[in-house]
């Protein structure tokens, strides 16, 4: 059997170091390396066996496992095991839609292209390694590597407050990072695992008791919790995507948000079922609070980037809400809906970018009626708008639905809040689309043209996958149920 | 017993002693060109560390072993108090002190083939390292003592050794009185030990601490130890002199003080004080002061861990601030101590391997650091950090080199200065308890660290170098591009040696079992040795 992860993670790894050291050359070496690296998550789907049910001798309940010794001393042993599951397959999906969109949506970056190629393509290699890595040092490896490609995104190529920018996000994830790693730490000793494996872990975490089992998940809620973001330290999160550049924000709000509410599901609620129980009610606040005040903050925005960016604390809550419920209709929304904004929102930070290289600005209120002039761009903000406000059609749509659904059928008339919200949210898209893309032509440049094909074809795949997946959502969710520790029926 | 059987096992030893006569007849026979007292140095160093890699049972080199394996680790069984033991923990330790002279000894061949005082330097450096490794032998508190003053006498000379410098002079003039006040704090300490406990050996005072009284004799002589041992070990707040001295000291000597003869003093904390100290079980007696006897664990254990997340802090606090490549350093190389420290106040095996893998990466950073510090400098670069611009431009090898340096000291995974502290701050968490509040610390202060690392990365890499004009002659040719020579103005000895540092750092970083196999057992053994 091929160790089909590891061709990936190489692949990956070579593509980075080829990019970063093939010059003017490097944007070529990126999409060769991304068409590899989709064409690779392709057989991974189609090696991905009868599904339902599958089993891995090497790392049991994940596919394509692969398991060698790393360190192994007399009270901790570490090995390289990885695998994938329903859950982490759909997100490597994503991974790789996204790697490809950046890329051909960068193509014309003119300020060190050869870094910046090579620096997006190393954190997608550590998103990747992230959904695939089964071990506690392995994940924590992966997970310190995409934030160091993401402080020099920001810090180099971003806007006018970029270092700030870069450094907040790095303090605040870093710290967060060290909650996380101390609490994987004390759940490997404190239960005595035989090794750093999840399947160790899985194996003996159950058997602490709730006290430890709660403290424990606080202190990963904590640590998963600040990529999220969770109000209150979300505050990184505007920053870092108004200064980021639009690659950066693509991979900022498509995959290190997401990186969050996979490692809480991962090494949280799946190997401390007792301590989300305690802590249901802890993150239910939280998960609505931040539904409410990421979609108030958004109300109040002027700045299209700011717009969409709170948007994703909203959204990110309707996640974390997801997640709480504690139901598997509750685990796939939530894994639905991170499928579903990793794609829409990368669209309309596109978007916003465009809007700033065309227009100049990206202010909603002083610039109006862009359609005849850019058709295609405002075609495409419209298609991101409709997507991110739950059209039904499109991505967001089963997703939101299936989260819907699911709050109702454990929390019962609180599904009002995030209803409510929804509606909120689908005010303040129409709002923006109605003030940006119709009415009489405000602060249009004369020079202004539509977009350039790079950009058009970077949003253009997007779509496609919005409408696809939206059209046809059972393809993820067959795939998804299929991950067999979760209790999903049929498994 | 024939002498070759009693000699053996001090093959090291004997090498080294054998050296710095050697170097030191050439001398008085008016040989003293550096290659000459250079190569002796580095022979004797190189061939006693492949004595030492062979007694930790390295398989391509088990033959070579000095001590026969049965007499590793098996002191004291019979009851016996004997001077000197030989453990494996000993072992380890003495392939640590062997490093660092060799990449010293490996890297001064580069300086001026006729510089003056070359064989008192490498005289001294053998002899400072001949007084490390009797100390890793030492199983009596007053034979310790002695070695690890061995040691200092040597540094103090080390550092004065260019004898018309006048930083250097009043560097080792400061080290020297710092020193002998610490030597003074440490025998008065061990005096009032011998009084309470009737004995100087370290493993006849492990059986006996459980059971003597005279508590208050006790507590102020491990509080003075304490002291001593500090000043040596530099660990806040008995810092001061170390950055004074580091920074006037020729950067080559101070390699060796970082990276070397400094972790003997913990060396001696572990020694001294993981033997019968922390192994008295509580419920020995409740407080310090109750009944007559005397459960000092918990009092000294608290006295260390303040005494590490002090050290720690105010050390990376301090680096943040400096604006001197060396003055940086040295802070940062004070910082490590306390991390170092976390490993003794846990106390239980896998601490231990941690803190001696710290000790471990940190020969290869600091040792690595303070030797590219050296060859800039003679290159003509300034002290400021500021001094370092387009350094990683105009020669890339050495500023990758530096860089994965300072990237292992920040703890960046995949160098083995991540390897190190996970196998700590994982140890800590592993005692569960208090204990992981010491990780919470460490890490935080590693998560300090970066800022002041990354700031020399930026300035090295990011930063425009000034106009050629301004640079020293020779630095940069007219008008060209800069030369990419890797060894040219460095000299083939210093690029050598931060060339296998660089590589040690990568490969130790990803790979580290066989080097964190053999520290750990060693460890589980020292624990046990006499317990």
């Amino acid at each position: 059997m091929i160790p089909l992860l590891s061709v990936i993670v190489a692949t990956l790894a070579i593509g980075t170091v080829a990019t970063f050291l093939s010059g003017a050359r490097a944007r070529w070496v990126a999409l060769a390396t991304t068409v590899v690296f989709l064409v690779e998550v392709g057989l991974l789907f189609l090696a991905y066996p009868g599904w339902p049910g599958y089993n891995n001798a090497l790392v049991p309940g994940f596919a394509d496992g692969e398991s060698y010794s790393w360190i192994s001393l007399a009270w901790m042993h570490i090995n390289y095991t990885v695998g994938v599951d329903g859950i982490s397959l759909v997100l490597i999906l994503l991974t790789a839609i996204l790697q490809l969109a950046t890329v051909v949506y960068s193509w014309e970056e003119t300020k060190r292209p050869a870094a910046y190629f090579g620096l997006v393509l190393l954190t997608c290699l550590g998103c990747f390694g992230v959904f695939i890595a089964l071990d506690v040092l392995l994940f924590f490896l992966f997970w310190e590597a995409v934030l160091v490609p993401m402080f020099f995104l920001i810090g180099y190529w971003g806007g006018p407050q970029r270092r700030y920018a870069a450094l907040k996000f790095f303090v605040y994830t870093h710290v967060a990072s060290i909650v996380m790693l101390v609490g994987l730490l004390a759940l490997v000793f404190y239960s005595g695992a035989a090794s750093f494996d999840f399947s160790a872990i899985y194996a003996s975490a159950r058997g602490l008791s709730g006290v430890v089992q709660s403290f424990l998940f606080l202190a990963l809620f904590f640590g998963f919790g600040v990529k999220f973001p969770i109000v209150p330290f979300h505050t990184w999160l505007p920053d870092a995507h108004v200064e980021a550049p639009t690659g950066g924000s693509v991979l900022l709000a498509g995959l290190l948000l997401k990186l969050g509410g996979y490692g809480l599901i991962r090494w949280a609620v799946e190997l401390l079922p007792s301590g989300l129980h305690t802590m249901q009610p802890v993150l239910y606040v939280v998960a609505f609070v931040s539904i409410v005040w990421g979609s108030v903050l958004s109300l109040s925005q002027r700045d299209m980037k700011r717009l969409v960016a709170y948007s994703s604390i909203n959204h990110m809550g309707i996640v974390l809400l997801a997640i709480a419920l504690d139901s598997s209709l509750g685990l796939l929304a939530a894994v639905l809906l991170m499928f579903a904004h990793g794609i829409v929102s990368a669209l309309l930070f596109m978007a916003s970018g465009s809007v700033h290289h065309t227009f100049g600005t990206r202010d909603i209120a002083s610039i109006g009626g862009i359609t005849p002039t850019t058709p295609t761009l405002s075609t495409l903000i419209m298609v991101g708008s409709l997507a991110s406000l739950g059209l039904p059609a499109l991505i967001s749509f089963p997703a939101e639905f299936t989260a819907l659904l699911a709050t109702w059928n454990t929390l019962a008339y609180w599904v009002f809040v995030p209803l409510i919200i929804l509606v909120v949210t689908a005010a303040f898209y129409l709002w923006m689309m109605q003030r940006m893309l119709f009415g009489p032509a405000r602060g249009v440049p004369l020079t202004a043209h539509d977009v350039p094909w790079y950009e058009g074809a970077g949003m253009a795949i997007l779509v496609v996958c919005a409408v696809l997946f939206g059209i046809l959502p059972g393809l993820l969710v067959n795939v998804i149920t299929s991950s067999p520790i979760h209790g999903f029926p049929g498994t | 017993m024939d002498l070759a059987s009693f000699a053996g096992p001090f093959l090291p030893e004997i090498l080294l002693l054998a050296g710095t006569l050697l170097i030191f007849l050439l001398d008085v026979l008016g040989v003293r060109r550096i290659e000459v007292t250079g190569g002796v140095a580095v022979g004797a160093t190189a061939l006693a560390l492949l004595f030492v890699v062979a007694d930790l049972g390295f398989a391509p080199f088990a033959g070579l072993a000095t001590v026969p394996s049965g007499q590793i680790d098996a002191v004291v069984a019979s009851g016996a108090t004997p001077l000197y033991a030989f453990t494996s923990f000993g072992f380890v330790f003495q392939g640590i002190f062997l490093l660092a002279a060799f990449l010293v000894a490996l890297a001064s061949m580069s300086r001026p083939s006729k510089e003056r005082g070359a064989p008192i330097f490498y005289g001294l450096l053998l002899l400072a390292t001949l007084g490390t490794l009797l100390a890793t032998i030492a199983s009596d508190l007053i034979f310790l003592l002695l070695a690890v003053e061995v040691t200092s006498i040597s540094t103090y000379l080390l550092v004065a050794y260019p004898r018309k410098d006048v930083r250097s002079l009043e560097a080792a003039m400061k080290f020297y009185i710092i020193g002998a006040l610490s030597t003074t704090l440490s025998f008065f300490g061990a005096s009032l030990l011998y009084g309470a406990y009737g004995t100087t050996n370290l493993y006849a005072i492990r059986a006996v601490a459980r059971s003597v009284g005279h508590p208050v004799l006790v507590l102020i002589g491990y509080g003075f130890l304490i002291a001593g041992l500090s000043f040596k070990a530099t660990l806040v707040p008995f810092h001061a002199w170390a950055v004074d001295v580091y920074d006037g000291a020729p950067s080559d000597v101070t390699a060796f003080l970082a990276g070397g003869s400094k972790k003997v003093g913990l060396f001696a904390f572990f020694l001294v004080f993981l033997g019968p100290v922390l192994f008295v079980a509580p419920g020995a007696g409740g407080s310090p002061f109750s009944g007559g006897t005397l459960n000092l664990g918990p009092v000294i254990q608290v006295t260390l861990a303040v005494l590490a997340v002090m050290t720690m802090t105010v050390g990376n606090v301090l680096a943040l601030l400096q604006r001197e490549m060396k003055r940086m350093l040295a802070y940062s190389s004070i910082s490590q101590a306390g991390y170092m420290l976390i490993g003794i106040v846990i106390g239980t095996s896998p601490a231990l391997t941690g803190a001696t893998m710290q000790m471990f990466a940190n020969v290869f950073m600091k040792t690595g650091t303070f030797l590219v510090v050296a060859g800039v400098t003679a290159l003509g670069i300034g002290p400021l950090i500021d001094d370092w611009k387009g350094v990683g431009a105009r020669r890339p090898l050495l500023g990758v080199a530096f860089g994965l340096m300072l990237f292992s000291l920040a703890g960046v995974p995949l160098t083995v200065g991540f390897v190190s502290k996970f196998v700590l701050f994982s140890s800590a968490v592993q005692a569960q308890g208090y204990f992981v509040w010491l990780a919470v610390a460490g890490l935080l202060n590693s998560a300090l660290s970066v800022f002041y690392y990354a700031r020399v990365l930026k300035v090295m890499f990011f930063d425009q170098p000034p106009e050629p004009s301004a640079l020293p002659t020779g630095a940069v040719a007219e008008g060209s591009a800069p030369p990419l020579l890797p060894a040219g103005g460095l000299g083939y000895g210093r690029a050598v040696a931060i060339g296998l540092i660089a590589v040690a750092v990568v490969a130790i970083g990803i790979y580290p079992q066989p080097v964190l196999g053999a520290i750990s057992n060693a460890a589980q053994h020292f624990l046990h040795v006499g317990a």
